[in-house]
């Protein structure tokens, strides 16, 4: 006979997350991974933050991380920021992992819109949080519909969309989120990462999971996956990039970097990319700079 | 650079929560009770039970005090409380009839059977802000006179058990035949909208379940939106309005027996509306249903039309969509307040975007000087 407790699971740390969900949560993560760029639908829990402060990514990371991970929480690239604190010592406060800034060591690291500048390795999970995990909300409404053409591979709209776009504005207006093909397959949100970050989820080495907590999804890119940013073999897909700006910190132009406006309207620039920039001022990356 | 200063998110935001405990949990009157609470404030308690969908007064009180009264934050902390705790059983379905009333009306019929009762309701009690001064309400009250003391009609009876189980009035109106069957044996099990996310075309039990921890306000909002489409005519009438206690029941683990092992109050509504619609059966009514934890008529009866508004709607517009994912208040406002956060990253690509777009449209202008990928239109 089961007692009840014993359903319940062993013990955790008080507070967050009771270990079955946890369960739940490894087990989308899991059809995810089986499915790359498929959004698995699960019973998202609520979590100590506001239900779009990045919930999802919560419960994906208090699935994956354990006691002894290195434990990297980003937000806008800056792991000093109010909202990046805030979730990390959530997290550390219940799983009581180590605390990491530098991308490198970190073996789990929670993000919100940015990939580190730092590629990443086969040992590292990456855990974007998604407010809207739906590429195809802007075109369609009707939820059955949006699934209809997930599952059919239905994507023709999408393409009449970016057509369009081009022949109003001469570019593709689409800033960050931007959408891709993943394996060939399925459509994807990205998150709001900057298109900077897209071609870093193109056969990358590691595992990027993506949490929506209030909209219920969670999907996945694994190891070595073809990501490809919608668009036209005519037009060729662009990042973000300013002539002339480089980063006021530490001088590097090939990072993606965000406008310090002055009042009279010109502007400096700086790495959005915090851990980065103060080890490439230091002389301490691998990067040589990868993008085109 | 603004609130993401270089170091400092983790003091800054432990200051902040300093400032809110000091104005909180300090100043000069005494420390609200959680007793206080859950007498003087009930009907706050209860749509914070009904919004966060965990029954637990003193943790309601508790969410309300540490919220400062914010009725949709203290929601979100009872939700969030409902995640640490495992879900151990599933309780045994409650028949309507067996809720024990406190109050019930109807406004159907003068006299139906089981007759009314008003019981505690601010329905009546004068819209008047009360002026008096705190010391005269702070005496104690005088014993009150029982109702028409002396009169030979004094009303010194109780009601007893009877009364307090009146015979529901969709019952009598099956009987009256004036009822289309609504109920199927399609949506046997109630969907867990916690465990499995509703989307469209999920069966009316997903919807209901949706509706009953919906924020007040949001259902209120919709239902008044939705009420006055074209197609309809007039609004529904309220059969049954009820307010009162129900078991709560879980198989025993050793015996498989059910067992009480709680009661809760709810509100629970059958609304009636006219089919007026040609595709409709002329010659009868239908019948919505809404009920929601506590006290909270507003809701239930919000709840009771939205549920015959999706029926009639029968998928021809998004209203299922809307009902099943616009009306969480721990959700809309999660969202809209997430816009607080940075957006530094996708703000500068936005701007990216906008300068891309007039250097195209100067290209295009000037086609000799543009450079071969352009990407703009030709």
């Amino acid at each position: 006979m089961t007692v009840l407790t014993e359903l319940g699971g062993p013990d955790t740390a008080p507070g967050i997350f009771d270990e079955l969900s946890k369960r739940e949560v490894r087990r989308a993560a899991l059809s995810a991974v089986a499915v790359p760029g498929y959004q698995v639908p699960f019973g998202s829990r609520e979590m100590p933050v506001a239900r779009g402060w990045g919930s999802g990514g919560l419960q994906v990371t208090l699935a994956v991380v354990g006691a002894g991970d290195r434990l990297k929480v980003i937000d806008q690239g800056e792991d000093a920021g109010v909202n990046a604190a805030n979730l990390r010592r959530l997290v550390i406060g219940h799983v009581g992992c180590e605390e990491e800034t530098d991308a490198r060591a970190a073996t789990v690291t929670q993000s919100r819109h940015r990939i580190p500048e730092e590629p990443m390795r086969a040992d590292q999970v990456l855990v974007l949080q998604v407010p809207v995990p739906e590429p195809l909300r802007g075109l369609v409404l009707d939820m059955r519909e949006q699934r209809r053409m997930h599952a059919e591979a239905d994507y023709a709209r999408m393409w009449v969309g970016l057509y369009e776009d081009i022949v109003r504005n001469g570019v593709i207006t689409r800033s960050a989120g931007y959408p891709v093909l993943v394996e060939g397959r399925y459509v994807m949100s990205p998150s709001p990462i900057p298109r900077w970050d897209v071609p870093k989820l193109n056969g990358a080495a590691h595992l990027t999971l993506l949490g929506a907590g209030r909209e219920k999804r969670i999907y996945a890119v694994p190891p070595h996956t073809r990501v490809e940013p919608l668009t036209f073999d005519d037009v060729p897909f662009e990042v973000e990039r300013t002539e002339g700006a480089r980063c006021r910190h530490c001088g590097n132009d090939d990072a993606y970097l965000v406008e310090v406006p002055a009042a009279d309207g010109t502007a400096l620039w700086v790495c959005s990319d915090t851990d980065h920039c103060g080890r490439f001022r230091a002389g301490d990356t691998e990067m040589q700079g990868g993008h085109q | 650079m603004g609130y993401s200063g270089a170091r400092g998110g983790q003091e800054a935001i432990a200051a902040a929560e300093r400032l809110v405990r000091d104005g909180r949990d300090g100043g000069a009157t005494p420390r609200l009770g959680v007793d206080q609470v859950i007498e003087r404030l009930r009907l706050g308690v209860d749509r914070v039970m009904g919004e966060g969908g965990l029954w637990a007064p003193d943790l309601a009180a508790r969410a309300i005090r540490q919220a400062e009264g914010d009725v949709q934050e203290a929601a979100q902390l009872l939700r969030a409380h409902r995640s640490t705790l495992p879900r151990l059983a599933y309780s045994e379905p409650v028949r309507a009839e067996e809720l024990r009333v406190v109050r019930r009306i109807s406004s159907a019929f003068r006299n139906p059977p089981g007759s009314q009762i008003l019981g505690r309701t601010l329905d009546y009690v004068g819209r008047l802000l009360d002026l008096m001064p705190d010391e005269a309400a702070d005496a104690p009250p005088a014993a009150a006179a029982p109702p028409h003391e002396g009169h030979p009609h004094a009303h010194t009876h109780t009601r007893d058990e009877e009364d307090r189980h009146p015979p529901r009035l969709l019952g009598v109106l099956r009987n009256m035949d004036m009822l289309v069957e609504r109920r199927t044996a399609e949506d046997p099990e109630p969907y867990d909208i916690t465990r499995v996310p509703a989307r469209p075309g999920a069966p009316r039990s997903a919807r209901l379940t949706a509706m009953a921890r919906a924020e007040t306000g949001a259902l209120v909002h919709l239902w008044y939106a939705y009420t006055f489409d074209p197609l309809k005519h007039g609004h529904e009438i309220p059969g049954e309005v009820r307010h009162g206690w129900l078991p709560v029941r879980v198989a025993h683990p050793l015996t498989g027996n059910p067992v009480q092992v709680a009661r809760v109050r709810a509100t629970d509504v059958e609304t009636l509306d006219d089919l007026d619609r040609p595709e409709e059966d002329r010659t009868r009514l239908d019948a919505g249903y809404g009920m929601c934890f506590g006290h909270n008529e507003r809701k239930a009866i919000a709840m009771a039309g939205m549920d015959l508004l999706v029926h009639r709607d029968g998928g021809r517009t998004s209203l299922d969509q809307y009902v099943l994912v616009t009306l969480d208040g721990i959700e809309s406002a999660g969202f809209l307040e997430h816009l607080k956060l940075p957006h530094y990253v996708d703000f500068r690509s936005t701007l990216d975007r906008k300068r891309a777009v007039r250097k195209a449209s100067r290209e295009a202008a000037a086609p000799d000087r543009a450079p071969a990928h352009a990407g703009g239109a030709s």
